[in-house]
């Protein structure tokens, strides 16, 4: 809680509260997520306008293995509950499924160690075209020298890949003093080899667009085409409850 | 005409512990700058950030630092300032984090952004207020906000604000 008072107190609109899942131990149920109204009784507003902010939750999950991502398959309610879901693959053929049929908003991008695999043109265009995001993480940049070293070259083989779209940079910030502003992340993203205005990007713009992804995944199950037939009022009518039906389901 | 170009970076020193802001010191703050220049950019870095480099001006109320560089290697001074995490005076080790505010090419503009970011500050505490008489004074010190008189203004209030918190 600590930790989101001073993301407010920094001016940041927006945060996600993640939740990662790790295939390596034995099955793990997927819990619900924390509601962001047990940690706020009112949350508070964003400097500047005013508007609210956001908390979101986030799920991660960490995939070494193809079976795991049939949990993504799955109907469980609990994933639904979600509004972004990230994958970090660890192998090439992962990170070839996860950019082309996975159903994500983000693809993690390791930064603690050397990448096993180099990226590919193909998935990495198809993942741009379907409007998946590759997210970066900078807390261990700050810690930790070496981390700093894997974080540049892993980001910057990742750039000359996809010239600096569809990036987004996030913190993993454990600590309240691990976080740092947003012009200050938009700086490091220049470190990243991210031109100025594709760093303010990363930050603002493709946040809020992976946002809007993650939402349009949890409402957009199925589409209801109504026809206008003459008798056009019943039509209406029995399409409604359709829809209501549909979202209830998923 | 020739004149060298300077930056004016305005950043805010976060910290949790309240006694952190009352021992920052330009000397200390400058030491732990240009350590994060080398950590990150090396002696390339800091021979280049160095130029030209000071600390301009210093509000320890407010956690309000004020930085000069030149204008050919200010990019190397932004993208190594969030790699500042301590400052150490007198023994003292401090964890904190900078915040970038803006960044100007002259201190005139930098003064106006902190005129006007000095009053969004004081209408969040407005809110958070629950003493009446604190109130009146935060609603007269927004009124009387200006150019001239601002940064007298806004140093006392925060003082007030931070000794009855």
């Amino acid at each position: 809680q600590n930790i989101l008072t001073v993301y407010f107190l920094v001016g940041y609109s927006a945060v996600a509260l993640n939740h990662v899942i790790d295939f390596k131990e034995k099955k793990q149920e997927i819990t619900k997520p924390v509601s962001p109204s047990e940690l706020f009784p009112s949350l508070p507003i964003v400097q500047g306008t005013s508007k609210r902010i956001k908390v979101l939750t986030r799920l991660t999950l960490v995939v070494s293995d193809p079976s795991h991502c049939n949990l993504l398959r799955s109907t469980s309610a609990n994933i639904r509950l979600y509004d972004i879901i990230a994958v970090f693959p660890k192998t090439e053929k992962l990170f070839h499924i996860a950019c082309t049929t996975l159903d994500v908003d983000l693809v993690c991008i390791n930064v603690t160690e050397k990448l096993p695999f180099y990226f590919r043109r193909p998935p990495v265009n198809m993942a741009i075209d379907r409007g998946i995001y590759f997210e970066l993480l900078y807390t261990p940049a700050i810690k930790d020298s070496t981390m700093r070293r894997y974080t540049i070259s892993n980001a910057i083989s990742l750039m000359q890949i996809c010239k600096g779209k569809n990036i987004v940079i996030s913190s993993a910030a454990e600590r309240p003093l691990e976080l740092r502003g947003p012009y200050d992340v938009a700086n490091l993203g220049l470190l990243f080899g991210l031109s100025e205005g594709e760093a303010k990007a990363a930050v603002s713009t493709n946040c809020r667009a992976t946002m809007l992804h993650g939402e349009t995944r949890k409402s957009a199950c199925g589409v209801v085409y109504t026809v206008k037939k003459p008798r056009k009022v019943e039509e209406e009518e029995t399409a409604v409850p359709a829809c209501k039906k549909a979202k209830t389901q998923a | 005409m020739v004149r060298f170009k300077n930056r004016y970076v305005l950043c805010e020193v976060v910290s949790e512990d309240p006694r952190c802001r009352q021992c920052i010191e330009d000397r200390a703050l400058g030491l732990a700058v240009r350590d994060a220049i080398t950590r990150v950019h090396g002696d390339y870095g800091l021979a280049c950030c160095s130029i030209s480099f000071t600390v301009k001006y210093l509000n320890a109320y407010t956690g309000t630092v004020l930085l000069r560089c030149r204008k050919d290697s200010y990019r190397l001074l932004c993208s190594a300032l969030p790699f500042v995490r301590y400052l150490e005076s007198r023994g003292q080790r401090y964890p904190c984090f900078l915040n970038t505010l803006h960044v100007g090419g002259t201190i005139r503009t930098c003064q106006k952004f902190l005129i006007e970011y000095n009053r969004t500050q004081l209408l969040r505490l407005l809110q958070n207020c629950t003493n009446e008489e604190e109130r009146q004074c935060i609603q007269k010190s927004l009124l009387s906000c200006s150019l001239t008189e601002e940064q007298s203004q806004s140093g006392d209030e925060d003082d007030d604000d931070d000794g009855t918190e």
